[in-house]
This record gives C-alpha cells, sequence and structure tokens, in this order.
C-alpha cells in the first residue's frame, strides 16, 4: 500500500516536471552507459534497472568496474580527473548528469555507506545530525533529535548508544560504527542507499548484523549493493548484475543467477574458476 | 540484534524539495565558490610580491652585472661584490663544516641509539629552543664570546660558529626525522645477517635516509646564507678578503645588501643591487635542487 | 677478542661519540644563556625595575661617569625598553593578523582545490618565498612597499576606516604598517606549507564520507579537514610567531626606528631585534659599556619572549589543548 502511494506520487511528480515515463516499481535505470577515466573505457554500454524497495547487488572479480558503476549513481567519480561518461543514469526519471542536476543535492536522494567505517571525529549524535545540520532540515532541537533517534533505530544502533549520544564516535567498535555511518547516510532521507562493500572491513558476527540490516532497510529504502562475498549476495539480494571488466555479463534474479547461469563468464566466477 | 520498531512513514515531499532546502542549498554553493575564489585571491596575494621582487631586483642586477663586478670588490677600479662573494663562500664552507657533521651524527644518536629517556628528550627540547633562538641574539651572545672572551677577534671563525649555531637544530632535526623514515625490517633485516650497528648505520641507513638529510642540509645551507644580523656582531664588514681565520675582517653578500643600500656613493647602492640578484640566484637553484633532488628520490 | 666482542664494542664508542656530539645542543644553549645572563646582570643592576617600564631609551655619550649599584654608567643615561618590547609585540600581532588568512588560504588552495599540476608549481613558489633572505624583503620594502604604503595605502585608509581607532588620523610614516606586511609575508610560508601537509594527511575516507552526505567543497574542508588538522595548523600559526618574534633585517629596514611608542597605525615603530641590529655600532660609544650590557638584558627578554611562545606551545599541543588526538601532531 505504502509502496503504491510513493510510487503513484513519484510518477506525478515526474511527469509534472515533464520528464520521461519510467517503468512501474523502477527507481533507476542506467541506460547505453558507459564511464571512462580519460581514454580508458571501464564501464561499458550497461543497461541495467534497479527496482524500488528492493536489493540489487552488484558482483564481479576486482576490476571489473562495480565500484566505479556504483559511485556514478550518486555523482561520486566526479571529482576523478578525467571521469567522463556517456549515456544515461536516470532517477526516477530524470537523468542525473543532466544539466539541471545538482550533484551536491543529489546526494541527498542517493546516499553512500563505504567499506571501511568512516565516522567523523565528533559525537554519535553530531554524526547523525551531521547531514541534516548542513542541508538545514530541522529548525528545532527536538526535530533534530527526532531525526536522530529514528536514524539510528532504523540502523538498528539505538539501544546500543541511547545512553551515550554524547560519546566519541571512535569509540565504538567496527560493526558499530559501520552501522552509525548507515544512520548517518539515512538521516538526509535518501531514497536510494548505496553500499560499497560494507562489511568486508567487519568481523563475522558484525557482517550478519549488516546482512539482518540490509533486509530491513528494504522496506522502506532502495538498496545497491557491492559485494564480493557470493553467499552474502545470494542471502541479501534480490537482483544481482554479474559485471567482468567493465560489461554487465548477466542481470537477473539471484535465484537464477545463482543457479541456472545465463553466461559461462558467471559460471567461471560462481565456481571460483575466473 | 533488536527489531526495527519504526517502520518510516514516507515523507509526503522528498525532503530534497522541501524549498527551504533548496534555498539553503542554494546559498551553500555561493558561499563554497565565494571562499574558493578567497583561497586563489589569497594566493595571488602572495605571488604579486614575490614576482615583484623577483622583477626588480632580476632587472636591476642584470643591469650592473659583468665579470669585473663579480671579481672586483667594493674599493676597486670597478667596484665590485667579489670580496662579498668569496666572504659569503667561506663562510657557508666554514659554518656547513661544523654544524653539518655535529648534525647529521646527533640524528643518528636519536634515532638509532636514544632509549627515549630524560637525556633524549632534554635534547629534543634544547635543539628546538635553538631553532627558536633569534639569530640577532645568537650574533651579540657570540660577540661577547668569541670575539671579545675569547679574543678571536671580528672573524670569519667567530662568524662561522654563530652561523653553525644557527644550522645545527635544523640538520639535527630534519636528520632525526629522515632517518626514522627508514623502514625497520631493513634494520633488522642487516642485523640479522650479522652487521654491526655502526656499519648498518653508516652503509644502509644513512644511504637511505639520505635525500631527507641532504634536503636538511640544503635548507640549513640556505638559512646560513640568508643572515645578517649575526654576521655584523662577529665579523663586522670589510671591503677586502680575509687573510686569516681569526683576526680579520671579511665581507658578505647580505652585508653588502644592508650596509650599501642607503649609500650617497650610486655605485655602492647598485653593488647592493647586485649581491641581492646573485643571492637571490643562490637561493632559486638550491630551492630547485632540493625540489628535484627530494623528487627524484622519492620514488624509494 | 671474538667477532661479537669487537662488534658490540663498536657499536658503543658510536653510541657513546653521538651521544656526545648531540651534546652540543646543550652546550650551545648553555653558553647563549650564561652570556646573557652575566652580561645582562650589570644592566639590571643599574637600571633595576625601570628598565622594564620605562620607554626612554637616551644615552648621552659625553657626560660624565658614575657609579650606581657598584656599576659605571653615564650620567642621565636612561634605558628602558618598552618601545621596543611593544613594537616586537605589536608588529608580531599585525603580521598574524594578515599572514594567517593568507596562509591558511593557500594552504587550503593546495591542498583542496589545486589540481595537481598546478598545485606544485605554486608550492614551489611558496617555499621559495620562504628562502629569500630576510635583508632582500628589507630592501624591497625600503623601495617598493614602503613609499607606496606611505603616499597610496594609508591615506585611503584614514580617508575610508578612519573612524576605527587607530586607523585615524595623517599618514605620518610606514614603519609600523610595513613592517607588519613584510613580516606576514615572511610567515605565510611557514604556516602554509605546514598546514598545507597536514591538510592534505587527512584521510579520503573522511572527506568522502562528507561529499557523499552532500557537503560542498568548502563544507568539507570548513567541517572535516580543518578540524582534523587543527593541532597542525595551530603549530604552525606558533611557529610563525616565533619567526616574527626574532625577524630582524627587514623590519630594521622599513621601520624607521622609533625611539617613541606610535599612537596610530601610521606611525614608526621599533623592535627588540631591529633595535638590537642597528644599535650594535653606537653601544660602543658608551665607555662605560652600559649601553652593550643593556643591549644584553633586551636580548635576553627577547630570548625570553621567543622561548616562552615556543615552550607554551609545545606544552599546549601535547595536553592537546588545541583538540586533537597525538595521531597527527607534527614536530613543532
Amino acid at each position: 500500500m505504502m509502496n503504491e502511494r510513493r510510487e503513484t506520487q513519484g510518477a506525478v511528480a515526474a511527469s509534472a516536471q515533464g520528464f520521461a515515463p519510467k517503468a512501474p516499481g523502477e527507481m533507476m535505470r542506467l541506460v547505453d552507459f558507459s564511464a571512462y577515466y580519460g581514454s580508458l573505457e571501464v564501464l561499458k554500454h550497461i543497461n541495467l534497472s534497479i527496482l524500488q524497495n528492493k536489493v540489487t547487488v552488484f558482483m564481479g572479480p576486482s576490476g571489473c568496474g562495480k565500484s566505479t558503476l556504483v559511485r556514478t549513481l550518486n555523482r561520486m567519480n566526479d571529482s576523478v580527473p578525467g571521469f567522463k561518461t556517456s549515456g544515461k543514469v536516470l532517477l526516477q526519471g530524470e537523468d542525473i548528469y543532466g544539466p539541471e542536476v545538482d550533484p551536491v543535492l543529489l546526494k541527498m536522494r542517493v546516499g553512500m555507506v563505504f567499506q571501511k567505517p568512516n565516522p567523523f571525529p565528533i559525537s554519535i549524535y553530531d554524526n547523525v545530525a551531521f547531514g541534516p545540520k548542513i542541508h538545514k532540515m530541522t529548525k528545532s532541537r527536538s526535530e533534530m533529535d527526532a531525526i536522530v533517534k529514528d536514524s539510528l533505530q532504523k540502523a538498528a544502533l539505538w539501544e546500543e548508544v541511547k545512553d551515550r549520544l554524547g560519546k566519541s564516535a571512535w569509540g565504538l567498535s567496527g560493526g558499530q560504527q559501520q552501522r552509525l555511518c548507515i544512520a548517518r547516510a539515512l538521516a538526509v532521507r535518501p531514497e536510494v542507499l548505496l553500499m560499497d562493500e560494507p562489511a568486508s572491513a567487519l568481523d563475522p558476527g558484525s557482517t550478519a548484523k549488516i546482512e539482518e540490516l540490509m533486509v530491513e532497510l528494504k522496506e522502506n529504502y532502495t538498496v545497491v549493493l557491492v559485494t564480493h562475498n557470493m553467499q552474502q549476495a545470494a542471502r541479501v539480494g534480490t537482483n544481482v548484475a554479474f559485471l567482468y571488466k567493465g560489461d554487465l555479463v548477466e542481470f537477473g534474479p539471484a535465484a537464477d543467477v545463482f543457479e541456472n547461469p545465463k553466461s559461462p563468464l558467471t559460471e567461471k566466477y560462481i565456481r571460483g574458476s575466473l | 540484534m533488536e527489531k526495527n520498531v519504526s517502520r518510516a512513514t514516507p515523507d509526503p515531499t522528498p525532503t530534497w524539495r522541501h524549498p527551504s532546502v533548496v534555498a539553503n542549498h542554494k546559498a551553500r554553493t555561493f558561499r563554497s565558490l565565494v571562499f574558493a575564489g578567497l583561497c586563489v585571491a589569497c594566493v595571488l596575494a602572495v605571488m604579486i610580491p614575490l614576482g615583484d621582487m623577483l622583477y626588480m631586483f632580476a632587472y636591476r642586477g642584470i643591469q650592473v652585472i659583468s665579470i669585473a663586478r663579480l671579481t672586483g670588490n667594493p674599493i676597486s677600479a670597478t667596484p665590485g661584490i667579489g670580496n662579498a662573494i668569496t666572504g659569503t663562500a667561506i663562510l657557508t664552507a666554514l659554518s656547513g663544516a661544523m654544524a653539518i657533521p655535529l648534525g647529521i651524527l646527533g640524528g643518528v644518536y636519536m634515532a638509532e641509539f636514544s632509549k627515549g629517556g630524560r637525556f633524549s628528550e632534554a635534547l629534543r627540547f634544547c635543539a628546538d629552543v635553538l631553532a627558536g633562538v633569534p639569530s640577532i641574539v645568537l650574533g651579540y651572545v657570540c660577540f661577547l664570546a668569541f670575539v671579545v672572551y675569547f679574543n678571536f677577534g671580528y672573524s670569519a671563525m667567530a662568524a662561522s660558529i654563530a652561523l653553525a649555531i644557527v644550522m645545527f637544530p635544523y640538520v639535527f632535526r630534519t636528520t632525526e626525522i629522515a632517518i626514522r623514515r627508514v623502514p625497520e625490517s631493513i634494520k633488522e633485516g642487516a642485523i640479522a645477517l650479522g652487521s654491526t650497528k655502526t656499519t648498518m648505520i653508516n652503509r644502509l641507513v644513512l644511504r637511505f635516509a639520505m635525500p631527507g638529510i641532504l634536503t636538511g642540509v640544503l635548507l640549513a645551507l640556505g638559512i646560513s646564507l640568508s643572515e645578517t644580523a649575526p654576521l655584523l656582531y662577529t665579523a663586522n664588514f670589510a671591503n677586502y678578503n680575509p687573510t686569516s681565520l681569526f683576526h680579520s675582517q671579511l665581507g658578505y653578500l647580505t652585508g653588502v645588501i644592508y650596509l650599501f643600500y642607503t649609500s650617497n656613493l650610486s655605485f655602492d647602492v647598485q653593488l647592493s643591487y647586485l649581491a641581492t640578484f646573485v643571492l637571490i640566484m643562490i637561493v632559486v637553484a638550491l630551492n630547485v635542487v632540493a625540489r628535484l633532488g627530494l623528487k627524484r628520490f622519492s620514488k624509494v | 677478542m671474538s667477532p661479537k666482542q669487537k662488534s658490540s664494542r663498536i657499536d658503543k664508542i658510536y653510541g657513546t661519540a653521538t651521544a656526545l656530539l648531540s651534546s652540543s645542543a646543550f652546550l650551545f644553549l648553555f653558553l647563549i644563556l650564561g652570556v646573557l645572563l652575566i652580561f645582562s646582570y650589570p644592566s639590571f643592576a643599574v637600571n633595576g625595575f625601570k628598565f622594564f617600564v620605562s620607554s626612554v631609551w637616551n644615552v648621552p655619550t659625553n657626560n660624565a661617569i658614575v657609579v650606581v649599584n657598584g656599576f659605571k654608567t653615564l650620567q642621565g643615561a636612561e634605558y628602558g625598553m618598552t618601545v621596543f618590547f611593544f613594537g616586537t609585540l605589536l608588529t608580531s600581532l599585525l603580521a598574524l593578523l594578515m599572514g594567517v588568512p593568507l596562509g591558511l588560504g593557500i594552504a587550503i588552495f593546495l591542498s583542496q582545490l589545486a589540481p595537481r599540476r598546478l598545485a606544485s608549481p605554486i608550492s614551489f613558489l611558496v617555499e621559495l618565498l620562504a628562502g629569500i633572505p630576510s635583508v632582500i624583503y628589507g630592501l624591497w620594502g625600503f623601495i617598493v612597499l614602503g613609499p607606496v604604503l606611505l603616499k597610496e595605502v594609508e591615506p585611503a585608509m584614514a580617508k575610508y576606516l578612519g573612524f576605527i581607532p587607530g586607523l585615524h588620523g595623517p599618514a605620518y610614516s610606514s614603519g609600523l604598517l610595513a613592517s607588519g606586511v613584510i613580516l606576514a609575508i615572511m610567515i605565510v610560508p611557514i604556516i602554509a606549507s605546514i598546514s598545507r601537509d597536514v591538510m592534505a594527511q587527512t584521510p579520503t575516507e573522511l572527506k568522502e564520507g562528507g561529499t557523499a552526505l552532500g557537503l560542498t567543497n568548502w563544507e568539507v574542508t570548513r567541517k572535516i579537514v580543518i578540524p582534523y588538522a587543527k593541532t597542525g595548523i595551530v603549530g604552525s600559526i606558533i611557529l610563525g610567531l616565533g619567526r616574527a618574534l626574532g625577524e630582524t633585517m627587514a623590519v630594521a629596514m622599513v621601520s624607521n626606528g622609533a625611539t617613541f611608542l606610535p599612537k596610530t597605525l601610521y606611525y614608526p615603530i621599533n623592535s627588540i631585534a631591529a633595535f638590537l641590529a642597528v644599535n650594535f655600532d653606537g653601544a660602543f660609544e658608551d665607555p662605560t659599556k652600559m649601553f652593550v650590557y643593556s643591549l644584553g638584558e633586551l636580548a635576553l627578554v627577547l630570548l625570553a619572549i621567543t622561548m616562552l611562545v615556543n615552550v607554551a606551545a609545545r606544552l599546549l599541543v601535547r595536553k592537546g589543548f588545541f583538540g586533537g588526538g597525538a595521531e597527527h601532531v607534527i614536530q613543532v
């Protein structure tokens, strides 16, 4: 019910602005998208669809371009010298590389969590409040308190830190820090959450918690996950994209990709012989 | 793991479209540009005096330069700064000969032999305090101690001691830092092969740390070249070459600049410019060498 | 002797030798303090407390010799340091006021804004600035800066900013302002290069975390990079201050050698260091040598100021007064 409401509103808003109509349930779409570092083509004519409220996984061996791909979704690659793109990346029908889109505001809609937890050396509260404060999302302290509490709850961290919000974030464990970073990203109310190997620097226990969290998060957000851990992709992912040397080799529901891979490359990778 | 209690209710308007957020964002973007512009302005503001200095002194220096002027002294037929160049060379060489070995070996001690106890703490404190002592104060002290008390007279030796004390803390500190940067694994490898610590340091560590040490040495030499005040106190100034390291005054480039710039004799003033030009060239050359050397060796 | 014993003997000798040579640091400092204390004692005995509060420094060399507190001095000779003391503080303060923003702006430009191809040559130029000898700054100040300030800048300042206390009145001299400006230019490279280095060490992941939240470039710099580099930046400022306090020749050549305290910005000035440099010759015209001893006391005061700044800075940095953990403390 809630999903339909968002979808309708999204479509209404989109068509009101004269954007291209999008497929139902689709949040982002890459249309013949290529990316270059100088003259080196690192992503080749990618076409794929990222569905709303699902977990889309990007998978592949080192150097396949999955990190580059996920970073193009929130234009984090803009600052890399010599970075060029061709093709479109549509967010709710609007090309994020188009001239009217401001990269800074885009990041309010598409948030990101990194491989190595990177909380700021300030208090837990201030970390979560950082984004909303910059964007002036709240007018009062109580509004901010509400956002901080809500975000920490959504990141499954509230109970553990609610009594020490003023303590430095650097005193938390690795897994807690990563959940804090998730809370921090959620605080600006993004529509899409990008997660670039969020658990690869964590111990198995924390990894499990993060995976549980990802499944929960997709209820309210669209999640894009980059991972090199196939079991994680199978556990958590709705759709899986397999990339190899910049090409999108295969894309489809997780079960299909892992059990009946269409491409021999995919099969090799799954078997571990790539 | 706690269960997610509250399911978020989607905001009626996505936050990024809130008019206050958008307006605020416009202001932020503007501010970002303004501050970036200010930073660029800072760079320009500082490049202008530099450019003016270099241009002005190059211009005036080139007008006067000639072999005669570079070899003669202020009282010869063609007034020149030859003795000043010689004097600067003598002072730099002598003070360097004292300060550089002292500084390097001191740095070796701090990096390799000291156990971090109170002795080395005190040493480091002392060296840092020394680095902060104004050179005029050093000049005054060396005047009283060496020119007068030890009766060196106004001399290259007294001046060189003063310069050496100025240079020492820099060489000391940069050597220690450079040696500490050498990876432990290399040192351990040598010891494991049966080398003595002494050989390891002299043959291996110093070679590795050489770029950093040399940068420190060049820096110290540059400082020594640029000093004036302590030299005025310890070597006074002369228009001829010194006849001895003791009891014999000498000329030096910075002295020419300072003492001749208000002279009523026009060619004295010109010598001042010439000395400025020569000194700037030397400083630029030193900086270029230091930069290039560092770049080449940074690949280690 | 077995090879092993022999080798550890060499090491011991090397270690002791280098330790001894390092101790020359103690020797030098001891020498400086010792000489200054010995040679300023007569001045302290004769001038007493007045030295620290009087603004009159007058040595009538033709007067008769008298004996005060066991030391000879000239009759009517007065030695008061306040003009030079406040001159030192004032010029250094001006230098910081102008030099810190400039230095930080350059550091931000070099570490955050500039593309690599531009950052390298500009860094080189900034380091070049650091290497230019003090006398050459002084000469440029004398020929170019002083007259420009006196004829163009100060009258304009007095006209438009005259309502600010201290900036009113006729452009009498450029001494104070020129000294401040020259010192500012001289300390900019110190602040800029150290701050740039510390800022560049900010972990990329921290900056990326900020960018990913939708921060503009300036906000990343202001809210993430600068707080991270805070300790190093403050350290660089203190180093710059130390340099400004002891700077001699440039100030001597542009300050117009005042013997009275300034009333507005447009006055000549004098600093302890400059006064020491300029009066070295003249001090020997005093047959009682009290002039020399008083200069020694002045030098001691200057040394005390610079040592105080140095030591205080080090303590504050170590105690984390300026925030930040010890992880990114630079060698102050």
